[in-house]
């Protein structure tokens, strides 16, 4: 949140009159986000089937919740969807970014260093359930990946990669890499528009390796964009649902099931909404937590710099 | 503004798109899961082309399901207002039983003896279509009509069998020994999807050979707590099958298509499932037939799906007369000479050979006391749960007893809550 | 893809054309090892596509006998046809692109009354306000779909397109009004002034005078939205039940083998499903690119 605000000194233009242009965000805001999040928070205190009355009954939901095993696989699975969704973009779209700045659009010109920053975004703005069939497809023990292999003589490769339980969830997080590298890519190179090209060369002539120039000036330059970039795409992590909904329905055997299919899998299917409400109430509190800590850590960062 | 120009009209096709729907028309709207090609997807689609011409004024919406999506959200679809007219629904304490026990179901019993349904369908033909305040099949109002009947057996490819030389198995020994052939030839003799219902249905089916008729009542009707030994044995029979080659572990990540696709490709011989594909698998390039499993007294089979009018729905009279007309002895006799399995036709007027082998297959099952109805019947969630245990077990990432035990108390802990 | 460049990295390229700042770079063969192998790092992204592509217009008959690689060997759009008539995927492309479109509109409509509020009318508790409203972007939507799916059913709104139109528009319009808010509060004070002196009011202030200057970054907004609309999952798959509902998105979502049992069929319905945002992304790339660089770095 690096947006400057002007002091607010004296309101001007009436503060009632500013007031009503807020009116209809803020109850849009209290109808579809306030009061469904604290609905939801409270009825994880109670036993429900989506009919009937409720039945009150406190901490119980959250107690099961703690000695439930898919529950914890879920959390443990949100770790991996942190590394394939957050960590490796990031770190591989840093990489990339900085080859086409320094290297590509140096020794090819611009627009190759465009070509493949568009080519590696494509994927981003797939739908996921379309990617999804795709991905399905490709992955399947009798797909297009496992043709492949055969035909080429590898059959020792042609893996199970959707069925088999150590597989399944190494498969579903190489597509979110795929999904994800062009949004840390893009955000990267648009940093890089800061940056002094003298710097670099400066650099290059002292001898400076590329690895170096990564790391002592390209890092250091693009610390928001890394900041932004690990944030949303954190949060994106903690509440992946879709990819896991189409690739594997959380299968097999819970291997890659996730907070949020869990929670749908019990609003929806076995009809525990109080459960699946718990389950949500600490997925919403992870996330807020970990959102505000990010802020706090920047604004603090914002005000040293200052 | 363009902008404002854009609004306006998508505002103004989205009022048309709300004006179809409101206007003064009445529609009929009805869901059903079982494929265009099966006998009941072509008895159903005549009884709708009949519907019709008797109500050339009503508009009459027909939308094509999947099983999965009705065992899926079917319930959270019944507990609310936009819900069809009349559809197909899964049967069983798990799905119906939980829906009818919070009253999302209208209750059929006064339809059924004004249309005459009561005569046509005894007891045994409607204890699935009844459920109890707690959601238990067998008493209860009556909320659902089944209109044909179903069983899982073993179809196979009868030219890959001839050119193995291989005899049709009847005893279990017999059947593995045929598939040893098969797999000497670097054939997966059977094609399973454990990502689906048909792997479910084969470690039932092990289970089912441990037990007597008393254990499938038991295990139906939540009488006491499960005797899990048969699951035990059917989870070790699994492992078993998939170390000697019979089926593939390749089947976790497989849908029943998938499976239907091996089948029709000639890659596997065999496959084990229900007779809603008997129509489908008549009309390959290859000849097809099928066999009770070997040494099995009791199989999967029951009455099947039944048609429900949702408690909501707004065209009940509709409903009641789109399932008389599925219930006459016209659309009846059709549903057999497609290769179904009708549950009221006359036996004189079927003469479609499929329908026969199955008519007696069938009957065989109900002689010999042999209705096993479906694993994932008892308790609400269990489709999902035998669904995850199979891939599990079939993985080896549990153990045969894990397996059962993990049944064992899902279904005991219901079996506290009643 | 020169026309893609957003205007600030066009600045950087000139400042380090070669040709400008000296021919000093190594012109070796290295480079060209380092550019195919960002080429073949590329060609394995596109791998997906291509599939799909080659094998929506084969016939099953020359997949069975040549594969999935294959070049084809036949021509058959009857697998794209025939999903396209089985799901009515034009009936899917019409209730997307009205979703899509209204939540667009309304979308940017409410972040920009919120932020003309807080960037310019300076309400009291603007700051709190603004942070309150990024709980819509941080809140998981699952933890919002239980009360919002009970709450559709209460209001008569489940089911159909209205549901997702308007719980989209205001859950968008957090991110909006974060954004435009920032914009506006370094809008120059002399012109809102100089408008009031003229005798405008607050309304006509906005839409005559701050409306017509924020427009590029509204139609940014705007297509932002409209993209990430069209992609959601989870609370269209809740709300939107029935096949004349549906969107593009959940469609293929609920697709579970159902139209597609044969290969060539999955790789046209996968092809169609993504065809539509692979257009719009192709027509509004720059926009899209610029649009992900405001976000972020704001």
């Amino acid at each position: 949140m690096a947006a400057t605000y002007a002091p607010r000194k004296e309101p001007s233009g009436g503060v009632s009159l500013a007031f009503l242009y807020l009116f209809p965000g803020l109850a849009g805001f209290a109808i579809i986000v306030l009061l469904p999040a604290l609905m939801n928070a409270g009825l994880s205190l109670f036993a429900w089937k989506g009919l009937g009355v409720p039945r009150f009954i406190g901490s119980e939901n959250y107690l099961k919740l703690l000695a439930d095993d898919a529950f914890w696989a879920s959390m443990q699975h949100t770790a991996a969807f942190i590394l394939a969704m957050a960590v490796i973009p990031t770190v591989l779209g840093l990489m990339l970014a900085a080859v086409l700045f320094d290297y590509v659009s140096t020794r090819f010109g611009q627009a190759w260093a465009s070509f493949f920053r568009a080519g590696f975004y494509l994927p981003q703005i797939l739908p996921i359930s379309a990617a999804g069939v795709l991905w399905g497809w490709i992955l399947s023990p009798i797909g297009a990946l496992n043709a492949i292999l055969k035909s080429m003589g590898l059959d020792n490769l042609a893996l199970n990669w959707l069925g088999d339980a150590d597989l399944a969830l190494a498969a579903v997080m190489g597509v979110m890499v795929w999904l994800q590298l062009g949004y840390a890519l893009v955000v990267f190179m648009a940093g890089l528009a800061r940056a002094d090209p003298s710097l670099y060369e400066a650099a290059e002539i002292d001898g400076a390796s590329w690895l170096q120039r990564l790391w002592w000036i390209t890092v250091p330059l693009l610390r928001p964009e890394i900041f932004v970039v690990g944030l949303t795409t954190t949060i994106a992590a903690l509440k992946v649902f879709g990819p896991v909904f189409v690739l594997t329905t959380g299968g097999p055997d819970d291997a890659t099931i996730v907070p949020s299919y869990f929670a749908y899998y019990h609003f929806f299917q076995t009809f525990r909404v109080g459960y699946g409400a718990a389950i949500t109430t600490v997925q919403m509190i992870m996330t807020i937590v970990l959102g505000t800590l990010f802020l706090r850590v920047q604004s603090q960062r914002e005000s040293d710099s200052a | 503004m363009r902008l404002a120009g854009i609004a306006l009209g998508l505002a103004a096709t989205a009022s048309v798109l709300v004006c179809d729907v409101a206007a003064q028309e009445r529609t009929f709207t009805v869901w059903w899961y079982e494929p265009p090609e099966s006998a009941m997807g072509i008895a159903w689609k005549a009884a709708l082309e009949e519907f019709e011409k008797r109500h050339p004024d009503v508009k009459v919406q027909f939308e094509f399901k999947t099983f999965d999506q009705i065992v899926r959200s079917g319930n959270m679809i019944l507990n609310s207002d936009e819900v069809p007219d009349v559809l197909e629904y899964n049967k069983g304490n798990g799905v119906a039983g939980l829906a009818a026990s919070q009253g999302l179901m209208a209750p059929l019993d006064e339809v059924a003896k004004e249309k005459g349904w009561d005569k046509i369908l005894d007891d045994a033909a409607t204890q699935f279509g009844r459920y109890d305040e707690r959601g238990i099949y067998g008493s209860g109002p009556l909320v659902g009509i089944a209109v044909y009947g179903e069983f899982v057996s073993v179809f196979y490819n009868k030219e890959m069998f001839e050119k193995a030389g291989v005899e049709l198995p009847t005893t279990l020994a017999e059947f593995e020994e045929a598939m040893d052939v098969f797999v000497k030839q670097g054939i997966t003799p059977i094609a399973l999807a454990a990502n689906d219902f048909p792997a479910q249905h084969l470690m039932y089916l092990f289970a089912l050979s441990q037990v007597g008729p008393e254990w499938v009542k038991d295990f139906q009707g939540l009488r006491k707590p499960l005797d899990e030994a048969p699951f035990v044995y059917a989870g070790r029979k699994l492992q078993e099958w998939v170390d000697k080659g019979y089926i593939s572990a390749d089947s976790v990540a497989l849908k029943a298509d998938d499976m239907l696709g091996l089948f029709k490709a000639g890659k596997s011989p065999m496959l084990v499932s229900g007779t809603w594909y008997s129509t489908a698998l008549s009309k390959l390039d290859f000849p097809v037939n099928k066999f009770l499993f070997p040494g099995n007294r009791i199989s999967p089979a029951s009455t099947g799906n039944i048609w429900i009018v949702p408690a909501h729905a707004k065209e009940k009279d509709l409903a009641y007369e789109f399932i008389d007309i599925t219930l006459g002895k016209e659309n009846q006799t059709l549903l057999g000479n497609s290769g179904g399995l009708p549950i009221a036709a006359d036996p004189a007027t079927i003469t479609d050979p499929v329908a026969k082998l199955d008519a007696t297959l069938f009957n065989q099952l109900v002689a010999q006391d042999g209705l096993g109805y479906y694993e994932d019947w008892p308790v609400p969630g269990f489709y999902d749960l035998m669904l995850k245990s199979t891939q599990a077990v079939i993985n080896k990432s549990i153990t045969p007893e894990e397996f059962a035990q993990r049944i064992k108390d899902a279904y005991d802990e219901a079996l506290d809550s009643l | 893809m020169t026309t893609a460049t957003a205007a600030a990295v066009t600045r950087s390229a000139r400042a380090l054309d070669p040709r400008l700042s000296g021919a000093r770079y190594t012109r070796g063969p290295g480079r060209w090892i380092v550019l195919a192998l960002l080429l073949a790092l590329l060609a394995v992204f596109f791998f997906p596509f291509v599939l799909a592509i080659a094998n929506a217009i084969k016939t099953p008959a020359d997949y069975a006998s040549h594969g999935p690689l294959g070049v084809p060997h036949s021509f058959s759009l009857r697998a794209l046809a025939d999903f396209w008539t089985n799901v009515d995927f034009t009936r899917k492309l019409t209730n997307s692109i009205l979703l899509s479109g209204l939540v667009a509109i309304f979308g940017v409509f409410l972040s920009l009354l919120n932020a003309y509020a807080i960037g310019i009318g300076k309400v009291r508790g603007g700051r709190p306000i603004l942070v309150l409203l990024l709980l819509s972007i941080m809140i998981p939507q699952e933890a919002l779909v239980y009360p919002i799916y009970f709450m559709s059913k209460a209001a008569g709104l489940f089911d159909s397109l209205a549901s997702c139109i308007i719980v989209f528009s205001v859950l968008q319009s957090a991110f909006g009004t974060y954004l435009l808010a920032s914009v506006l509060s370094t809008f120059p004070r002399e012109i809102i002034e100089a408008a009031r002196v003229d005798g405008a009011n607050s309304w006509q202030i906005l839409w005559l005078v701050i409306v017509p200057i924020l427009r590029p970054t509204l139609a940014v907004l705007a297509t932002f939205f409209f993209i990430w609309t069209w992609n959601e999952f989870l609370l269209p798959l809740v709300l939107l039940i029935s096949n004349d509902t549906q969107t593009v998105t959940v469609a293929m979502g609920v697709l579970h083998g159902q139209y597609v049992s044969d290969p060539t069929a999955i790789a046209a319905a996968a092809l169609l499903g993504m065809m539509p945002t692979v257009l719009f992304f192709l027509v509004f790339q720059r926009t899209l690119t610029r649009g992900v660089i405001v976000g972020a770095v704001k």
